[in-house]
């Protein structure tokens, strides 16, 4: 399981709601005789990012997405409790559940992969209605993201 | 004077998976020469050769960006947190449609 159906539907209505702009956000697991779990949707702020420099970040928020890095720090706090990153969830809109040389290259970090535990989910969302999500993992011996279900045990 | 570091987990891998570091520094540039001096992984992880923070890479005196303060200048005092924290970032990139299929759960 990689999302409880209350989390998949929070899920998914972040993604409609903020369609035509992609969604982001993340699934943190404390381990313990009772998973605690935290959905955190996070605010998307390429559009800004666009807005202020379009040279520097040509795509806005239709075709990528930026963590808000207040987020990011509300993240490195959960962890700082004992929560791990479980889960990175985004949305593409008007296009397939993929994982995108974007997203692949932005989840490496000189070559290695900044949460090689995570899972990375990926929802297609289109006309405003989310139509397929994938799930893609690290897979340490091909070094590459593939879809859950092909990953190397 | 004593700042404690928070390390992200993509960051670990470098400080031989210490989450925490207490390091002695006056301001921000010069707790990334310490950190650096004793996390040889460290280096080119947080600042390029020319010594600028990764675009990648947001840094934060308690609760504040750097960007917002005095970047690499930002003075540090006894009991300040500083976290160094990468993006999470990515999208669709280029085109192409994938079939559809039930959503993971």
């Amino acid at each position: 399981m990689i999302f409880t159906p209350e989390e998949l539907a929070q899920i998914r209505a972040q993604a409609e709601a903020q369609y035509p702009a992609e969604c982001c956000g993340v699934l943190l697991v404390r381990a313990g005789a009772q998973a605690d779990r935290v959905l955190l949707p996070c605010r998307n702020i390429q559009a800004e990012l666009h807005a202020k420099d379009p040279e520097r970040h040509p795509r806005d928020s239709r075709t990528a997405y930026f963590i808000d890095p207040k987020d990011l720090l509300a993240i490195g706090r959960r962890e700082g409790q004992g929560y791990g990153v479980a889960v990175i969830y985004h949305s593409h809109i008007d296009a397939g559940a993929y994982f995108s040389a974007t997203d692949k290259r932005n989840a490496l970090i000189n070559g290695e992969p900044a949460y090689p535990e995570a899972v990375y989910v990926v929802l297609s969302v289109v006309g405003g209605k989310v139509v397929d999500a994938r799930a893609f993992v690290w897979d340490g011996t091909t070094r590459d993201f593939v879809t859950a279900e092909a990953a190397h045990p | 004077m004593s700042v404690q570091v928070y390390i992200p987990t993509p960051f670990r891998r470098a400080t031989n998976n210490k989450d925490r570091v207490s390091v002695d520094a006056q301001n921000v540039k010069s707790l990334l020469d310490e950190l650096e001096k004793h996390f040889d992984g460290l280096r080119g992880l947080v600042r390029n050769e020319r010594g600028e923070v990764h675009d990648h890479v947001n840094i934060y005196v308690n609760n504040e960006g750097i960007e917002a303060l005095q970047g690499l200048e930002t003075a540090l005092k006894d009991g300040d947190e500083v976290s160094i924290i990468p993006a999470l970032a990515g999208g669709t990139g280029e085109r192409r449609q994938g079939g559809h299929r039930p959503l993971p759960n």
